[in-house]
């Protein structure tokens, strides 16, 4: 059930049409039901698993209150972890990890393969119950006594497949003081779906056409603009996809009264890598931040002691994203470049106001940002080097987007550079009806004359 | 930390402020007008759809609605138009050409690739008050109903077609003309928001505006003439036999791969079993189209096309139902001699299985004008050559 079918339009309906028919006390049921179901849709054999997860971290937290702080508290945290962990790593990274011990011990690739089916999600739900455990254990957290309280800060269905991950704090405190949404959630959360929608339908799948052509059939695409085009539209739908699923994700949990953290500020602004970091996913970077790079030590510890953390974060985040080395090098890629700005700038912080420089960073940055994808999509390591080989070394080739993917992207540009310094978003929402409406119909009528209606494309991030 | 949802907000947290509701349901509302209205500026009042791509299947069936409306204009009262599809190789050249003229004026508003589904929607326009035109003269391939393996109910292309031609209150009726579950909502979906089916051509307007534009505005100087002048092929099918106790075809030498297609899938096409789709089909739509004309003065005429350029044997299928034949009891409806284009089912008068060359179609296009002529009767009023 994608967010962008009417089928799940029409499920939502009636998860809201329930809620709020049914008495307060019920509700949460019916968020854990309906959260269920969703889930069911894709593999109800996997809500095991998910009941499973729960039950551990859930159990986690209540052990952590009864022990005493000191070594067995520390052990109980490693077992949660390493729980959390082992599913992941059994469900996404045995494969991984089966095949390089294959090929180190000179055996056939598929020696230790196992046909395994990964469970929608997994690495989402999985890190944000971690946090919770995590936060218990640094008493940041309050346990949360109550199972089915647990059960849907774990499975809460806007947000269950694909983030954003949103801390145990957060959710608690609005399932605990739930309130209706206000008149402004209500206008928030049905903007921002139809905002979602429309970077998914009209701008994300249309650059998804371009992109799966070229990534099918790399060495059919020979030429350096043929590479280009093909990555840059990648680019564009990776963003328009996750960022349009986030706002379907954060735009549903308003009209359930609960309010998710932003997860992208037009993150193709950015003047560098590390600023690029704080405008994408940004659920993951300051779960990264929080758990990883921070306990690492941060950059407590000299300049090589960051440098060291910031690879080491940013590779176990390539990491998380998928299971093949591609992922690792994306990973290692970007830790080497925000190693490498942090050489450069030296102690000095990044201006957040914009000079004369500022476009000729941002195309750089949006350029170092874009090589890095390569490793993000392609399908292996070859692939990855046809076609950085391609970018930089191939013969002129053509353009694979039209003229009117361009002016789809100088609109959404407009948009971000709008939103950054005039905050329209926020504008629209106090504006009179008839904007605010209009505004809307515009990106309905997007979906109509650019969405891509009959040909499902799943969004990008299901697959972690 | 307090558990469940039935218990009071914490008094730590501020509550809600309160303000003015924005009617949401209202707002919504107002915004699918909004949609329906952008979508009606653009798709329904001509705005977008005079400059469609000539060679689209809408902005085909649009320029050929243009030219013959314009012909209208100029045309005296003895008009008559040809209707069909690609097989329909009508020229009106090669009639005005002949030396002796009937006194009617023969106008082609063929389009390739249509269905008499197309060609109901196309009349509604072309002739608003059924009055115009003396004949509409439609060529079809049997006056028997052979189901093929296609149904014709579900030939999506038909939106395609019409979309300009649709409005709003034919949704419904448009969309239960399909067969098909998918089909009816892709039709229902296209004829209430037509930004949807003519989304590939707006995209491509967007990519070369002033291109698009430049070219239509050519279009509209030039295509009458083009098309009148235009001249089919002299290639012929000459020497392809069938061996129909086989289904086997051999081609002569320098036939090429494209003739060949034609050859294996409509002469050899298998015989499916005949369920009667095409009975339907065909009684719905040339029944509409022949009761907006009952009672008028235009006469509906039908010829049989010529079937190739050899002929399927006529036992392959067991045909069951002849709707055109059940139309010829209504008063204004005639059917042609079925047999009075066998004389054209010669190889060297096709380009392939299905269409006629350029000898064919000059033999044809007169042998069809002099017939209608015949069935007309004298026209009275001297009729003017077709004009480009």
């Amino acid at each position: 059930m994608l967010f962008n079918t009417a089928s799940f339009f029409l499920f939502l309906a009636v998860v809201l049409a329930l809620f709020y028919a049914s008495p307060r006390a019920l509700r949460k049921y019916i968020l854990l039901v309906a959260s269920y179901f969703f889930y069911g849709c894709w593999n109800y054999k996997f809500i095991p698993l998910l009941l499973a997860l729960t039950a551990i971290d859930y159990t986690a937290g209540r052990w952590l209150e009864k022990v005493p702080p000191g070594p067995r508290r520390k052990m109980v945290l490693i077992l949660s972890l390493c729980a959390n962990l082992g599913f992941l790593g059994f469900f996404k990274f045995y494969n991984f990890l089966g095949s390089n011990l294959a090929w180190v011990m000179d055996k056939p690739a598929d020696a230790f393969f196992l046909n395994i089916v990964l469970p929608l999600g997994i690495s989402f739900h999985t890190f944000q119950s971690m946090s919770y455990v995590i936060d218990v254990y640094r008493g940041q957290q309050q346990v949360v006594r109550n199972p089915i309280d647990y059960a849907v800060f774990i499975c809460f269905f806007p947000q269950l497949v694909a983030g954003p991950i949103v801390r145990a704090h957060t959710f608690f405190h609005d399932l605990f003081n739930w309130q209706p949404p206000s008149a402004e959630d209500v206008s928030r959360g049905v903007l921002l779906l139809t905002l979602g929608l429309t970077k998914k339908m009209a701008f994300a799948d249309q650059f998804a056409k371009v992109a799966n052509e070229y990534f099918k059939n790399v060495s059919g695409n020979p030429g350096m603009l043929t590479a280009w085009s093909g990555v840059v539209a990648f680019g564009m739908q990776i963003y328009f996809d996750f960022s349009g699923y986030t706002d379907m994700a954060i735009g549903m949990a308003k009209l359930l009264g609960f309010h998710f953290p932003v997860n992208f500020r037009r993150p193709y602004l950015a003047s560098s890598i590390t600023d690029f970091w704080r405008r994408w996913h940004i659920s993951l970077s300051s779960w990264l931040r929080d758990y990883l790079y921070i306990p690492l030590g941060g950059n407590r510890h000299g300049r090589w002691m960051t440098y060291r953390n910031l690879m080491i974060t940013m590779l176990l985040g390539g990491l998380w994203h998928g299971a093949s080395w591609n992922f690792v090098i994306w990973g290692g890629y970007h830790g080497a470049l925000l190693s490498g700005e942090r050489v450069l700038r030296g102690d000095r912080q990044i201006r957040k106001d914009w000079t004369w420089l500022y476009p000729l960073q941002a195309i750089v940055t949006f350029a170092l940002v874009t090589i890095g994808w390569v490793f993000f999509r392609a399908a292996d390591l070859p692939q990855s080097l046809a076609v950085l080989n391609q970018m930089f070394r191939g013969a002129e080739g053509h353009l694979l987007l039209a003229n009117w993917h361009f002016e789809l992207i100088g609109i959404a540009l407009l948009l971000a550079l709008a939103e950054e310094k005039l905050d329209w978003f926020e504008r629209l929402l106090k504006a009179p009806m008839l904007a605010y409406a209009s505004a809307l119909a515009l990106m309905l009528f997007c979906i109509e004359v650019f969405g891509v209606i009959d040909v499902k494309i799943p969004f990008v991030y299901f697959q972690f | 930390m307090r558990k469940g949802m039935a218990i009071a907000p914490s008094p730590t947290l501020p509550k809600t402020p309160v303000r003015k509701r924005r009617p949401i349901t209202l707002t919504l509302l107002v915004a699918c007008l909004l949609v329906f209205g952008l979508d009606a500026l653009l798709f329904r009042t001509g705005l977008y759809t005079s400059y469609l791509e000539p060679e689209s299947s809408a902005g085909l069936l649009e320029l050929i609605l243009w030219r013959e409306k314009t012909a209208q204009e100029k045309a005296g009262d003895n008009l008559v138009v040809t209707l069909g599809n690609s097989r329909m190789g009508f020229s009106p050249k090669a009639v005005d050409l002949r030396p002796r003229q009937t006194g009617y004026t023969v106008r082609n508003a063929v389009v390739a690739g249509s269905d008499p589904r197309a060609w109901y929607y196309l009349l509604r326009d072309l002739d608003p008050t059924a009055r115009r035109y003396r004949a509409i003269v439609f060529g079809i391939d049997d006056y028997d109903d052979e189901d093929h393996a296609f149904n014709p109910d579900d030939d999506i292309r038909t939106l395609h077609y019409c979309i300009a031609r649709l409005r709003l209150t034919d949704a419904i009726d448009f969309a239960r003309s399909f067969h098909s579950r998918a089909f009816r909502w892709e039709a229902f979906r296209g004829a209430v928001l037509k930004g949807i089916p003519l989304q590939s051509d707006w995209q491509a307007f967007l990519a070369h505006p002033l291109k698009r534009i430049a070219y239509v505005q050519l279009c509209h100087r030039g295509w009458p003439e083009w098309t009148y002048n235009y001249e089919e092929t002299t290639r012929s099918m000459a020497g392809l036999q069938i061996d129909w106790s086989t289904f086997t075809a051999t081609y002569p030498p320098g036939m090429t791969d494209e003739q060949k297609a034609t050859v294996h899938n409509s002469l050899l096409e298998p015989v499916v079993p005949q369920t009667g789709r095409l009975d339907h089909f065909l009684s719905i739509w040339m029944g509409r189209i022949a009761d907006r004309y009952r009672g008028s003065r235009t006469k509906i005429i039908f010829f049989r096309l010529p079937r190739g350029p050899i002929v399927r044997p006529d036992n392959l299928a067991k045909k069951r139902s002849s709707s055109i034949r059940d139309l010829a009891s209504r008063p204004n409806v005639i059917l042609a001699n079925e047999h009075f284009f066998d004389s054209l089912e010669h190889p060297e008068l096709f380009k392939d299985a299905l269409h006629l060359n350029r000898a064919g179609v000059e033999l044809f296009s007169t042998m069809l004008a002099d017939e209608v002529a015949r069935i007309l009767g004298p026209s009275g009023v001297p009729g003017g050559p077709a004009g480009k």
